[in-house]
């Protein structure tokens, strides 16, 4: 077995790995990151896409509350062309107690949320589609982010300060020494080989894998898999994000990202965070919720539906799993275990990874004699090659409480928000109208090939880098054009048409398990034309026989298959 | 306007019904919102999957599965209804070349080899058994056409023993167009000229390279694609043949005209862009139908009607995220297959296909619709193609089958 040293191992490609990757990497220390999927193949990539004002959390948890509330501003500076300045608001609906308006103020000013209450009619100026029966309405600093693009970006300033960044490597084991944990076995599940990592000290950011990479190394970390279910529809109805003024609850945010409008969410405790299924209950429960916020919400076409599953921690004090507190938790295995060589980072949101990150690598410098100071939160983030270098810049918001952050984001001239009109407005200057290859989402073939080349292992990478097949029809069309680009870019390098096949029966197996929990209406009949073009014109269900998984891309393997259990 | 018969959909069995009705000295009107799944298929006759022989294996379908569209219609309408139906094609000079007794392997987008009974002339030469020969083959696109691949395609071909190559064009000169689809390229190969540089192209890389067939996306005009295919195997000295591409289909709009043609010549009126929302009847007796079109509501009258809207796809039939299926014209009953958990597999090419596309609305032997007593819901309404119950004509491969032989019988009724 091959064996490779380094200074800190991170298990994990969510957002918290990777961004603590990205700030070893900055203060000089030698980092490998390992992932077992592609990065994102966690929570991260199954969220909701909230980029939190703190909002949420005012009264049940006011520490992450004001956690959210720093770490906006500082992502809003570091990866502008992640987020979309959505602005959002808390609206009190009939459903809602109309005493929790007071409540959520005063609690926003006490967590430093920024909040500013708006009338009924500018709020319905601004997005008419809102239920008129709406009391009382109060604006935050919500925006809505593109988690993929900002783990890319976060990885490749990793990349750029000598950090390694494996993905499609799994850790199978951790090697401890007496009360020591030295380094990890990792397998790379594009051809099985087995390779062993030394290192000082692994940092554990496995999310709601944590406690089973814990127990490898004899360490008990409770995670609790909570389940959320979210659905996407094919509308942006709106342009700002709304939650309901009450406490946390199900079903009660509408996000708009890209462009879909996303519901959200769930919370079903579930055994494994590998096995889950999405109920037709969960779905039908949150189309409801979203007809008190926008009346005909239900009515309109659901796209697809995800879960993903919230890295809960049980602190071994807390006796009952509802006042478990939704903020991170670092734990020093040394110091709590005895264990040396290991810490673990858990908990959080996708709002707090930087500062998540900040923290545990901060306790790691201490314990390795590193004395750099962290400046992830002044630098920003290089921008990915699918990415276009944009001239183009979004309005700046001149009302609410986020005019003042934007001012000071666009005065920095770094890339620009992201903005809905980006792609359009790219493709019209490019004119590659001709060249899309994912038409609903606007994805040009050049993106599409770097998606290619920056080294996707299968159509879901690419899916992810340009949303191919995100759209209304499917991936009808596009997955059948990015099939033939991925064999015409790879085919020199080993990929051979076996492989492709795989890739693309991989692809059409994996977005059926998103797309029947919403099939009835209009995305059912798609469904069935999908089917005719994949099986009555272009034969695909008759390529098994001719293919095979490799040529480098990673499909059917276990170690990083969701098995969704039918209800 | 009263009619005799009044054709709701414009798919394969409503023109086939539209047309044999007319075709009997009867004022039929063929009303629409938009055109069948002739535009999305590849644009052959597919009678059954999996069968070498698919007559033979239909034969032995409807004696084992007697609520099958095929036994309601008999084995005999179909051999009528693709008499008629090449016949249409025939008169357009698009000629569709096949055997009912031996499917046909023809290569796809993909390079896979899909096994269909009845192919359009400018397809013929690519048939896998011909392909076989084993003398070298060229498959050729354009980099502008995004709905065909011709590496992948050639790739897959060998792998499965054939000796084939792919290979862009350059596009020929051609004034700034924003989208190649299929439709803008086979408008391109109208032009004398376009189609001259494509040869002189070809003729190039054959002797080169001694093709001796190449293959090309299935683009090569609207209206003289059998023109275009002679004219290109002059030039090169190949043959040629055509493979169908990513919807919209071509081929399916040739067929479409074709019918266009016919029906016109028969005397049929065709009216696309009304969407019927309801049927007016009373008793078992159908009087009329009220379609929308630019959110006007007409009246249409009629003694007789075929509804051909379709399964799923076409829209015929809606479902609801509550499990119920219906019938979107006249709110006939659905046979659906119990609660939406069942609905589907859990993998998406399982060969038994989805349950739910079974759903249709189950008649008698003269296609009359039944309700879930058995009991007979319009005695002047027959019900065809895609619309019936207990088939699933895309994974069953008999889209085209079903659709003319159901159309067919309701013609003769
Ligand atoms: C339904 C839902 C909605 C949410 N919405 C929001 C939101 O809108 N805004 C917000 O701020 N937060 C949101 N969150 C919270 C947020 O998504 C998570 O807190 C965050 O993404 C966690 O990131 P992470 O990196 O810690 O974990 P993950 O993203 O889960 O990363 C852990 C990684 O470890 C990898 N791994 C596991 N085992 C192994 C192994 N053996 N070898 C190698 N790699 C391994 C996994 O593949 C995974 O990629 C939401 C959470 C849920 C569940």
């Amino acid at each position: 077995m091959r064996t490779i040293e380094t200074d800190v191992l991170v298990i994990g490609g969510g957002a918290t790995g990777t961004g603590c990757a990205r700030d070893l990497a900055m203060r000089g220390m030698r980092t490998i990151l390992v992932e077992k999927g592609d990065l994102t193949h966690g929570t991260t990539g199954r969220y909701h896409g909230l980029l939190h004002s703190g909002g949420r959390y005012v009264t049940k948890d006011p520490q992450s509350a004001t956690e959210c509330a720093r770490e906006n501003v500082v992502l809003r500076k570091i990866m502008p062309h992640c987020l979309e300045d959505t602005s959002g608001f808390f609206v009190t609906t009939p459903w809602d107690d109309p005493a929790y308006g007071d409540v959520f103020v005063k609690n926003c000013r006490l967590t430093g949320v920024p909040v500013q209450e708006i009338s009924v009619q500018a709020m319905l100026r601004r997005e008419p589609v809102l239920n008129p029966r709406i009391s009382r309405v109060f604006e935050v600093m919500d925006g809505s982010a593109d988690s993929f693009l900002a783990t890319r970006s976060t990885a490749l300033s990793a990349e750029e300060y000598g950090a390694q960044i494996w993905t499609y490597h799994h850790v199978v084991d951790l090697v401890r020494e007496g009360d020591r944990v030295t380094g990890a076995v990792v397998e790379d599940l594009r051809n099985g080989e087995r390779i062993g990592i030394l290192c000082a000290c692994v940092l554990n950011a496995a999310g709601a894998w944590a406690g089973k990479i814990a127990s490898m190394a004899g360490v008990t970390v409770t995670v609790l898999p909570g389940k959320g279910t979210m659905v996407a529809m094919n509308h942006r109805m709106l342009n700002t994000v709304v939650n309901r003024c009450k406490l946390p609850d199900d079903g009660d945010i509408i996000v708009p990202i890209h462009t879909v409008a996303v519901i959200g969410t769930t919370d079903v405790h579930v055994p494994d965070p590998d096995v889950y299924g999405i109920e037709p209950d969960e779905i039908q429960f949150m189309l409801a919720e979203g007809d008190k916020l926008i009346p005909g919400f239900s009515q309109y076409r659901a796209l697809r539906a995800w879960a993903g599953v919230r890295p809960l921690y049980k602190d071994r004090d807390v006796a009952n799993d509802r006042d478990i507190p939704r903020t991170f938790k670092l734990l020093d295995h040394a110091e709590r275990d005895g264990v040396e060589g290991m810490l673990s980072i858990v908990g959080g949101k996708w709002t707090t990874y930087r500062l998540m990150a900040e923290e545990s690598v901060d306790a790691l410098a201490k314990r390795l004699g590193n004395t750099r100071p962290c400046r992830t939160a002044e630098e920003p983030l290089p921008l990915p090659p699918t990415e276009h270098q944009t001239t183009f810049r979004p309005p700046v918001r001149t009302t609410g409480p986020g005019a003042s952050v934007a001012a000071e984001v666009e005065a920095l001239q770094h890339a620009p928000l992201y903005w809905l009109g980006k792609h359009l407005a790219e493709v019209e200057r490019e004119q590659s109208f001709a060249d899309l290859i994912c038409e609903c989402e606007m994805a040009s073939r050049s993106r599409v090939l770097a998606a290619i080349d920056a080294g996707a292992k299968n159509l879901d990478d690419i899916r992810r880098d340009v949303r191919m097949g995100m759209g209304p029809c499917q991936g009808g069309w596009c997955i059948y054009r990015t099939t033939a680009l991925l064999f015409e870019r790879r085919g020199q390098d080993g990929l051979s048409q076996a492989n492709s096949n795989d890739a693309l029966l991989h692809f059409l197996q994996a977005r059926w398990k998103g797309l029947v929990p919403v099939l009835w209406g209009d995305q059912l009949r798609q469904a069935r034309l999908d089917e005719l073009i994949y099986v009555g014109v272009l034969g695909a269900d008759r390529l098994r026989p001719i293919a095979e998984q490799g040529g480098g891309l990673v499909t059917d393997n276990p170690a990083v298959a969701t098995e969704y259990v039918k209800a | 306007m009263n009619y005799e018969t009044i054709v709701i959909g414009a798919g394969l069995a409503g023109m086939l019904a539209a047309l044999v009705r007319a075709e009997r000295g009867e004022r039929v009107m063929m009303l629409a919102k938009g055109h069948g799944s002739t535009h999305w298929a590849a644009g052959c006759l597919d009678l059954l999957a999996d069968a070498d022989d698919p007559l033979g294996a239909i034969n032995q379908l409807v004696q084992a599965r007697p609520a099958h569209p095929y036994a309601l219609a008999g084995v005999a309408a179909l051999e009528q209804a693709l008499a008629r139906v090449r016949g249409v094609a025939e008169a357009a000079g698009y000629p569709l070349v096949g055997n009912a007794g031996r499917n046909l392997l023809m290569p796809t987008a993909l390079g896979a080899l899909r096994p269909t009974a009845f192919v359009p002339a400018t397809m013929v030469n690519g048939e896998a058994r011909q392909l076989g020969d084993g003398r070298p083959i060229l498959i050729a696109g354009l980099h502008e056409l995004r709905d065909f691949f011709p590496p992948l395609i050639a790739a897959n071909l060998r792998a499965q023993g054939y000796a084939a190559e792919g290979v862009y064009l350059e596009l020929p000169p051609v004034e700034r167009s924003h989208d190649f689809n299929p439709v803008v390229m086979a408008r391109l190969f109208e032009r004398p000229a376009f189609r001259a540089e494509i040869g002189r192209q070809l003729a190039t890389l054959v002797r080169k390279g001694g093709y001796a067939r190449v293959g090309l996306p299935a683009v090569l005009g609207l209206y003289n694609a059998v023109e275009v295919v002679r004219e290109l195997q002059a030039l090169t000295g190949a043959l040629i043949f055509e493979i169908p591409t990513l919807p919209t289909s071509v081929p399916g709009m040739r067929l479409f005209h074709a019918f266009e043609q016919a029906l016109t010549k028969a005397g049929a009126r065709i009216q696309i862009g009304g969407w019927v929302l309801r049927g007016e009847g009373s008793g078992s007796h159908l009087h009329a139908v009220f379609s929308e079109a630019a959110s006007r509501e007409q009246r249409h009258m009629a003694r007789r009607w075929v509804l051909a809207t379709g399964g799923i796809m076409g829209g015929g039939l809606r479902a609801e995220h509550t499990g119920v299926i219906s019938e979107t014209a006249l709110g006939l009953p659905v046979r659906t297959p119990s609660g939406r958990s069942d609905w589907f597999q859990a993998r998406f090419l399982d060969e038994a296909g989805h349950p739910v596309f079974r759903a249709g609305i189950a008649v008698d032997a003269q296609l009359r619709p039944l309700d879930a007593a058995d009991q007979i819901v319009y005695t002047n309404v027959a019900v065809v193609g895609s619309a019936l119950a207990d088939c699933d004509p895309i994974r069953e491969g008999c889209l085209e089958g079903i659709a003319l032989a159901t159309g067919f019988a309701a013609g003769q009724l």
